[in-house]
């Protein structure tokens, strides 16, 4: 009935995500993976900015400090990855938490403009805390070996990623349509008005904070391992605004448009790579034109034209599925 | 369990060395409908504001079901039962209906970031309770077949009726409601003022009510407030207000009372 809907679509882009690596060359399977964890930052980011309504602009600063710790825990005490890596999410989630005490008393631009502080002065810590950060050079990590399973290291990073990307997409999106995610809604949507209904301004917040560092730490843990190699650039305010753009793109407030938006943005800027200059252009005209034009980003097109991508905020229970239409095909007033 | 559920003793409050209310008392029985009436700038609103946690007041104390809430945060004063309406609309814009009443259940439900976000039996079970809960307090109200309307698509008079439901599905001990009669038509005024009537009867709700309209207030208040200029002036009966010499000159001024006693 609704071939293209958004669960089918995205069981369709899965599908050829499991199976095309094989035949994919090496840089291929390096931007898809790069596609993976762009996916994680930006339905992270997503929850925060676009659902609970917060502007902060924190999620490149903890997408480093989720790289650096999953690579320093290794380097610095001979750590495992398998145990840096979690620790670095774990990390980067308690630094998103941290973050969202002034949070509270800080909205808008002020928020944003406190928010943008603190990834300054991470970056500045990456780039000046030597001893422990290695400095401007970076540092390379071990390399990360999937022995004993019969996977080269690019084959594997890529599946890790891909099923950590497929199970936080699914804990969105049950997230976001169930009472914590309407929370988050409200406290976007009228402060004053969720205080009125008993929902705890600070607690939502800092649970949007919180689960947005939890997913920037798990995206930078598995960037750390996929370049081999952590620098201070890579968590830049350019990577900032990238994120934001593809939760612009793809639509504020939707899992499934921030699927949509890093595929995008990544794919974009890989292919014009070879164009140095026109990346930019065509970056900032891109931004532009869904500021300008397209507000709910691509996400809300297609909810215009196609049927089946709608994402109420509630758990639609299969059972109870045809409910609503039943509604809608009542006799109104004027036909009885 | 004593027979008044809202009491507000000796509140002062002043904002930036402007008076607005000078030593405020007001009590609330269970299951009374309370009018909060008074002129423009009076402090009916300011009052609201300091009972449901908004301002705080520099003297005097609030007590809700005997227990003090002045200092207590918004949303911890709305779980200990307290609930309220806005003169101005506060839908949640991103919402449908139907998600705006379910959130009204925020406060009497438990599923936390891990239950949901794992889809655990419990909170799917709490999710249909939900849901269901929601469709019967919108049948409460008439308004079924606009479940799935997002909520910025309903009249103004309409957003009215679904934020007194969405306050009232949270099943508060107390509601206070700012100006619910605010831009309705004659019929819809009727409408809520028998809305109003079936919330104390069948459910025992004890409602505040801050509202211009006269003829509801007179009509289905039992004990009515009067504030002018940050004072109470009167407090009892509708009838005993309507003929209080200083209600009709606050409202009136004196030049119209002599006209308004003579008719």
């Amino acid at each position: 009935m609704t071939p293209f809907s958004r669960r089918n679509v995205l069981l369709a882009l899965l599908a050829i995500a499991i199976a095309a690596p094989p035949f994919a060359n090496f840089y291929h399977l390096f931007v898809a993976n790069l596609v993976v964890i762009y996916v994680l930052l930006a339905i992270g980011l997503n929850i925060l900015v676009g659902y609970a309504g917060q502007l902060a602009f924190a999620n490149a600063a903890m997408f480093g400090i989720g790289a650096y710790a999953t690579g320093l825990l290794q380097v610095q005490l001979g750590w495992s990855f398998w145990l840096a890596f979690p620790s670095g999410a774990f990390i980067a989630m308690a630094v998103g938490l941290a973050i969202s005490l002034p949070a509270l008393r800080l909205s808008g631009l002020y928020l944003a403009l406190s928010t943008l502080a603190f990834a300054q002065a991470t970056q500045w810590v990456f780039l000046h805390w030597e001893s422990v950060t290695f400095g401007a050079g970076g540092f390379k990590t071990p390399p990360l070996s999937f022995a004993p399973l019969p996977i080269t290291k690019p084959l594997g990073l890529y599946y890790l990623s891909l099923a950590l990307s497929v199970g936080l997409f699914m804990f969105a999106q049950n997230l976001v349509a169930s009472r914590v995610g309407r929370a988050l809604v409200a406290v976007r949507d009228g402060e004053v008005a969720a205080e009125s209904l008993g929902i705890d301004l600070l607690r939502y917040k800092a649970l949007a904070f919180g689960v947005s560092g939890f997913y920037a730490g798990i995206a930078g843990g598995l960037y750390s391992a996929l370049l081999n190699f952590v620098a201070p650039e890579g968590f830049d305010l350019f990577q900032m605004v990238l994120q934001k753009s593809m939760i612009v793109v793809g639509g504020l407030g939707s899992v499934a448009g921030a699927v949509l938006g890093a595929g995008i943005i990544i794919v974009l800027l890989e292919a014009l790579r070879a164009f140095k200059g026109l990346q930019e252009i065509v970056f900032g005209g891109l931004l532009v034109i869904f500021v300008l034009f397209m507000r709910g980003g691509l996400v809300s097109v297609i909810k215009r034209h196609v049927r089946g991508w709608e994402e109420p905020l509630r758990l639609v229970q299969s059972t109870a599925a045809p409910a609503p239409e039943v509604i809608d095909t009542r006799p109104s007033v004027a036909d009885r | 369990m004593s027979a008044t559920l809202l009491s507000v003793r000796d509140v002062h409050i002043t904002f930036g060395g402007v008076r607005v209310l000078e030593g405020i008392d007001l009590d609330a029985s269970r299951g009374e409908i309370r009018g909060l009436i008074g002129p423009n700038g009076a402090g009916k609103t300011t009052l609201l504001n300091i009972i449901c946690g908004i301002h705080r007041p520099q003297k005097g104390d609030v007590l809700l079901d005997g227990i003090s809430i002045v200092g207590r945060k918004p949303s911890e004063i709305a779980r200990l039962g307290l609930g309220r309406t806005f003169q101005a609309s506060q839908m949640f814009g991103g919402m449908t209906v139907l998600e705006n009443l379910i959130i009204g259940l925020h406060r009497r439900t438990s599923s936390g970031l891990l239950s949901a976000g794992l889809k655990l039996k419990r909170h799917r079970r709490e999710e249909a309770e939900m849901e269901e809960a929601a469709r019967r307090a919108l049948a409460f109200v008439g308004m079924s077949e606009l479940a799935e309307r997002p909520a910025t698509a309903l009249s103004f008079g309409q957003q009215r009726v679904v934020e007194i439901a969405r306050t009232l599905i949270g099943d508060p001990m107390i509601v206070l409601l700012d100006e619910p009669a605010v831009g309705l038509s004659a019929n819809r005024l009727t409408e809520l003022d028998g809305l109003l009537r079936r919330i104390r009867d069948q459910k025992g709700v004890t409602l505040i009510l801050i509202e211009h309209a006269i003829r509801l207030v007179m009509d289905i208040c039992d004990q009515v407030t009067v504030l002018s200029s940050g004072r109470r002036i009167a407090d009892g009966t509708p009838l005993a207000i309507r003929n209080d010499r200083g209600v009709i000159e606050a409202y009136l001024g004196k030049d119209l009372r002599a006209r308004h006693q003579a008719s």
